[in-house]
């Protein structure tokens, strides 16, 4: 099923795993391998399996550091649907404040080249196809078709 | 991850193997090279061939030693990166920063 924008509704997506997992970055490690594992069963091509899984890495990168301050006693949860036809959607959600997505630079500019952090973001527009921050900004929201 | 350093011709020739990512893939390597550099070495060849994935920790560790290393009057030069490693790294627009080569005697032989 379509939304009117041609693109798929979440409805049309089903639930293929619902991680809870604590914010360090051995979990992280855990969480992208398993979903590595999923879209390799579910014979997703390696180019766009290997799109999802930084995507994903970034995502839960972001609500581990940023979210959670590195504190591994708070939760991130992250859930990944698929539909028939081998889209795929992940949520990484965090208990943090959230931020404002639109206020962040861009890293290609040329006095930012050189800085050893604020890709991440960017990567994930770049790698997956829809993007979406609630307004809270603690959660994203993430399709590839 | 696993890390393996060789010196070769006053370069240190580092083979990556695993995913360069958040957490203990990026500390060690981070490390090594911080220890590296506090011995005085400035020239360093990463090899990437093993690397199936980099995400933008790993990116921000290599672009902050190769800025370090060029400060240091050396370099930091990638070999035989994956094909989705040039991708992600060509995204972020720092491809262009590095001298990426085929083969490890190749960017060796560069220092030179």
């Amino acid at each position: 099923m379509l939304a009117e924008r041609g693109e798929p509704e979440d409805s049309a997506f089903s639930e293929m795993l619902d991680f809870s997992m604590p914010a360090n970055a051995e979990a992280i490690a855990r969480v992208v391998d398993a979903i590595a594992e999923t879209l390799t069963r579910l014979s997703i091509p390696e180019q766009k399996r290997l799109e999802v899984q930084l995507a994903v890495q970034e995502a839960l990168a972001n609500a581990v550091v940023h979210g959670c301050e590195n504190d591994p006693s708070k939760q991130v949860r992250c859930q990944m649907k698929s539909d028939p036809i081998g889209r795929i959607l992940i949520a990484v959600t965090d208990p943090g404040p959230g931020f404002s997505p639109n206020l962040l630079s861009d890293p290609k500019q040329g006095g930012t080249l050189y800085c050893d952090h604020g890709r991440g973001v960017y990567l994930i527009r770049q790698l997956m196809d829809k993007v979406h921050f609630t307004d809270r900004g603690n959660e994203i929201r993430m399709w590839k078709y | 991850m696993d890390i393996n350093v060789r010196q070769r011709a006053q370069v240190q020739l580092i083979q990556l193997r695993g995913q360069l990512r958040l957490g203990p893939p990026v500390d060690e390597l981070r490390q090594t090279v911080e220890d590296a550099i506090a011995n005085g070495d400035n020239r360093f060849v990463i090899n990437l061939a093993d690397v199936p994935m980099i995400d933008s920790s790993g990116i921000g560790l290599l672009v902050r030693f190769l800025a370090s290393t060029k400060q240091r009057g050396g370099s930091l030069k990638l070999t035989q990166p994956s094909k989705f490693a040039v991708q992600t790294l060509r995204l972020v627009g720092v491809l262009n920063l590095f001298e990426v080569f085929d083969d490890d005697d190749e960017a060796v032989k560069s220092f030179a």
